[in-house]
This record gives C-alpha cells, sequence and structure tokens, in this order.
C-alpha cells in the first residue's frame, strides 16, 4: 500500500512537470475565478453585517453627535415616547455603541484601539408605527432637524445603497467566477488528456497486463485535484488581501455612514478559505474525472 | 485452457472479421494462426483476452465465459495472459529492467517480489548483462526479447503473441521461437499468429488456418499450408 501510496505521487508530479505550460494556465485560472467567488461572498457578507443593525422592524436610526447634551437628548426622547407615528424605538448609548464595535471588529484590534467610547455617537434606533418609505423619509427629515443630531441614517435608504451595491458587486463577481470556473475545468480537462495522450503506449501496456481501471485512473484523477487545489491555495491569501484591503476601503470611506459596518469576521474568512479550498478540489476532480471516462475507458 | 464455441465478430455491422469459429486449444499446446492478411488472426487471439467482445458465440478461457465477463474483471483476467506484439511497446524511457517491472507493479506486487522475479526473467531470456540498457541501445531481437520477459514475468497461463517475429530478420527469428518453445515447454499454452511460413514448418505443431474470417484449416502436427 505504501509503495502504491509513492507510486501515484510519482507519476502525478512527472506528469504535472511535463506539461507545465498547461498546467500553469489551469492553475491561474482556476485560481482567478476561485478568488472572485469568495470575494463575492466577502461582500455580501459585509452587507449582511453592515445592515444588522437594521433588524427587527428598524426603519430609521437616529445617530447623536458623541458631544449632544443631555436636554437635547431629552426633547427627542420625548419626541419618541409621545408621537403616534413611533412605535418603539430603543437608545443604544456610547458604551452599548462601542460594545458593538468591538465585536464587530474583534479580529481588527488596531480598529478597536483607534476609538473610544467617548468618541462613539449614541444613537436611536426607531421603529415606526408606519413602515411606509415615503412616511419613514418624512419622519427621519423631521428628526435630521433636531438639535444634537448627527445624522439619520434610514433602512430604505441605506439598506438599499449597500444592498444594491453589494448585489451588484457580487453578482457580477459571481457570473464572472461561474464563466471562469467552467473554463478551468475545461483547462483541467484538457491538461489532464494531454497527459493521458502523453502516455497512450504505457496506458495500453497497463490495460494489456492486467491493471485495473482505477488503478490507471488514479493519478491522472489526482493531477486535477491537484491543479485545482494548487489554485484554490493561491487564492486564499487573494481572499485575505480583498478583506484587509477592499472591506477596509470601505469601512473608511466617508461617503456612506453604514459601510463603516462593512466587516467580515476573520472566521467567516477563513471558512470561505476552506469552502473555496473544497471548490478547488471538486472543480480538479470533476474536470479530470470527466477526462478519464471520456478517454481512458476499456 | 481456451475455447470458441461458434465465434462470430463483426465490425461496424459489415465487416465480418470472424464467422462461426469454433476451436479448443488444450493447457500446454503451441498454436499457429495463419491465414492472407485480414483473415481475422488478430482479431482471434484479441477475443482471447477481451480486448474485442463477440457478436455471437462463446468464448471460455480457463474455464470463464470471457464474452460475458463484467468489466471489472477484465484485468484479472488479463493477469493470466501475457501478450507480445509485433512492435514490442516498450516504455522508450524505461530501462529493460524497469519495463519488466513495469507489468508487476501496476497489478499492486509487492516490491520484494518484483526484485526477485525480474532478474530471474531476464535471466530466462538471456539479457541479464542488458538489465540497464534503453530499449533504443537493443537491438530488434533484443528489444522483443524485453517484451516477452515483461509478458512472462508474472508466469501466465497462456501467452498471446501476434507476428511476434513480424518485425526481424530470419536468424533473430529463430532465437525468438527457441524462447517461445521453452516458454511453451514449462506449460504455457502459446497462442501466436504469424506470416513466417518457415517457422511454421520447421516448428511442426498446431495449425489453425482462417481465410476471411473463416476456420478453415486445423491440424495437430501442420505445416503453413
Ligand atoms: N477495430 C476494427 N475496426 C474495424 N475493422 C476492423 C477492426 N479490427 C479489424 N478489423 C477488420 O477485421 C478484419 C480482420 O482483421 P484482423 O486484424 O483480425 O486480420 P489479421 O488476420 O490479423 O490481418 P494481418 O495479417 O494483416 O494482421 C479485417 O478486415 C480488418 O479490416
Ligand atoms: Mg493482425
Amino acid at each position: 500500500m505504501i509503495f502504491r501510496f509513492w507510486y501515484f505521487i510519482r507519476e502525478t508530479f512527472v506528469s504535472l512537470w511535463r506539461n507545465l505550460s498547461l498546467t500553469l494556465a489551469a492553475i491561474l485560472t482556476v485560481a482567478i475565478s476561485l478568488a472572485l467567488v469568495g470575494s463575492s461572498l466577502l461582500i455580501r457578507e459585509g452587507a449582511d453585517q453592515a445592515t444588522a443593525q437594521f433588524q427587527e422592524g428598524v426603519e430609521f436610526i437616529v445617530f447623536m453627535n458623541a458631544d449632544a447634551l443631555e436636554n437635547q437628548n431629552e426633547a427627542i426622547r420625548k419626541v419618541l415616547d409621545t408621537s403616534p407615528a413611533i412605535k418603539e424605538y430603543v437608545y443604544v448609548d456610547k458604551f452599548a455603541a462601542y460594545e458593538e464595535f468591538r465585536e464587530l471588529f474583534v479580529d481588527k484590534p488596531e480598529l478597536v484601539e483607534s476609538v473610544t467610547p467617548e468618541i462613539m455617537p449614541p444613537s436611536y434606533r426607531i421603529v415606526p408605527s408606519d413602515p411606509d418609505a415615503d412616511n419613514v423619509t418624512e419622519l427621519a427629515r423631521q428628526f435630521s432637524e433636531q438639535p444634537g443630531v448627527k445624522e439619520v441614517a434610514t433602512a430604505t435608504e441605506a439598506i438599499r445603497q449597500i444592498e444594491d451595491f453589494s448585489t451588484r458587486v457580487s453578482q457580477a463577481l459571481l457570473l464572472a467566477a461561474i464563466v471562469l470556473v467552467a473554463v478551468s475545468a475545461v483547462l483541467i480537462l484538457n491538461t489532464v488528456f494531454t497527459a493521458i495522450s502523453a502516455r497512450k503506449t504505457e496506458i495500453e501496456v497497463m490495460k494489456l497486463v492486467g491493471a485495473t481501471n482505477w488503478f490507471i485512473r488514479i493519478p491522472f484523477m489526482l493531477e486535477g485535484t491537484i491543479h485545482g487545489l494548487m489554485g484554490a491555495g493561491l487564492a486564499v491569501p487573494a481572499l485575505f488581501v480583498v478583506d484587509s484591503r477592499v472591506l477596509a476601503y470601505f469601512q473608511e470611506s466617508e461617503a456612506v455612514p453604514l459601510f463603516r459596518g462593512f466587516a467580515v469576521p476573520d472566521g467567516f474568512v477563513w471558512n470561505t478559505s476552506i469552502w473555496i479550498l473544497v471548490i478547488g478540489a471538486a472543480i480538479g476532480m470533476i474536470g479530470s474525472a470527466f477526462a478519464v471516462t471520456r478517454y481512458l475507458d476499456v | 485452457m481456451i475455447r470458441f464455441e461458434t465465434v462470430t465478430k463483426t465490425f461496424k455491422g459489415e465487416v465480418v472479421a470472424l464467422r462461426e469459429a469454433s476451436a479448443e486449444i488444450q493447457r500446454g499446446e503451441f498454436v499457429f494462426l495463419v491465414g492472407p492478411s485480414g483473415s481475422g488472426k488478430s482479431t482471434f487471439i484479441r477475443l482471447i483476452n477481451r480486448e474485442e467482445v463477440p457478436d455471437a458465440g462463446k468464448i471460455l478461457v480457463a474455464g470463464k465465459d470471457v464474452s460475458s465477463l463484467s468489466s471489472w474483471k477484465v484485468p484479472y483476467l488479463r493477469r493470466n495472459i501475457g501478450y507480445v506484439f509485433q512492435d514490442y511497446k516498450l516504455l522508450p524511457k524505461k530501462t529493460v529492467t524497469e519495463n519488466v517491472a513495469f507489468a508487476l507493479e501496476v497489478i499492486g506486487r509487492p516490491r520484494p517480489i518484483i526484485k526477485r522475479q525480474v532478474p530471474a526473467i531476464l535471466e530466462l531470456v538471456g539479457l541479464s548483462r542488458k538489465a540497464d540498457r534503453l530499449p533504443e541501445e537493443l537491438s530488434g531481437g533484443e528489444q522483443q526479447r524485453v517484451s516477452i520477459a515483461r509478458a512472462f514475468v508474472n508466469r501466465p497461463l497462456i501467452l498471446l503473441a501476434d507476428e511476434p517475429t513480424g518485425n526481424l530478420d530470419p536468424a533473430t527469428s529463430v532465437g525468438i521461437m527457441r524462447l517461445l518453445d521453452r516458454i511453451n515447454r514449462s506449460g504455457t499454452t502459446v497462442v501466436m499468429a504469424t506470416h513466417d511460413r518457415s517457422i511454421v514448418d520447421t516448428m511442426r505443431r498446431r495449425v489453425i488456418e482462417l481465410d476471411r474470417g473463416m476456420l478453415v484449416r486445423d491440424e495437430s502436427r501442420g505445416v503453413y499450408e
């Protein structure tokens, strides 16, 4: 058994080396397509995280200035408590906001260290009686004119912005990724087919001396699977770059306040990486299985 | 050992390569298949080790019906059948030893057995001194000896040879025939397709003649025609 293991490893790498250019093309295509798949997943997750504050009917959030005065807060609270247009609300103070921020960026300590509870804006998460978009917009406008209010984010507008953005980007990426995944499967099929052609006599002899079909197939399938895995291996660091550069860019941009919540926990990046490796191996296996059943049968 | 029962094989529904051929070959026999080009000799041989499947009739090899053998069992059938080609089919980048060992490696024989059997078989075919040469460094006759060593190293019950002397000069052919005769005398059944009249006439073994797919002659100590 050990001997067989080395036989397979040796045969596989000899073959990888033998058609290097095709192999590289296949590996790079797998890498690019999987990096796109991963980025698309990260952006979706980022959008989910960013919109997480808008849950359970919260339609808009009134952010107060970090240094808002107590009487300014009281004025707001009075409106909220008395107005029939407001069903319920939750007050998130600086410390709670800081806690949330810490949880969100738990694996980015440098970001957490850059803020203190003092500079966090307290906010009111508000569930209106009537969630109709026009009504919410009007309420938001009224609150934004109150003294001490920094800004008002409405679910309709903010979520739409983020979701529009994230669906558009992640769908475009996903579409490109699907095309490239198909291309890479075909490329792997091709490399394996080339490997098979290069060893026609060898395969013929193997069949005639009674090697089993699986014995003949395994090195080729292993080869395809390794292509897939190597491509995925290159895609994983790319994911971390996307996480630390691209998503961080959103977090630091002032354009849309909610993008500040656009963070993806490291755990999610790792999980995605594992999926990427699994998908990579699967692409390689499927591509080579196809080549093998197509060109190698008795 | 090998039994053909009214075997018919056609290609693409029109070319009849073998027509209702029946023959029985006993264990340890040496059989020449003769006949003009295209008469079905290669087809006869390829049916024995299940490279081809008959359209009608039955083929029994060592008591088993190979025409209805499920395909995953075919490799195990072939482990009992050695095969020698006209063009040797040696792997050009492997040495003599490696070429012979290859046949055992790919059927999962343990390394110690390979280490023991390969030198023994090279001794038998008289190539011990050239064990580390590459095929291109050998003469045609020597290459055919390697191919025979590879076919016989697993001690098969049956050795099939399709024109093994087809590319060799008469003197070299005699050497190859001596080797095949020796293998046959060790108990292995040998079936050999050939166009070589002088070999058939000097060996005086069983001759089966085919003509356009029909078995037209079967003599126990026959001549070429
Ligand atoms: N794979 C194939 N597809 C189609 N026709 C085939 C195939 N193999 C053999 N034939 C046909 O079957 C007939 C018998 O062929 P076969 O190879 O058995 O003849 P042979 O006696 O070995 O000839 P030769 O002496 O030239 O080797 C021929 O007409 C050949 O063209
Ligand atoms: Mg022939």
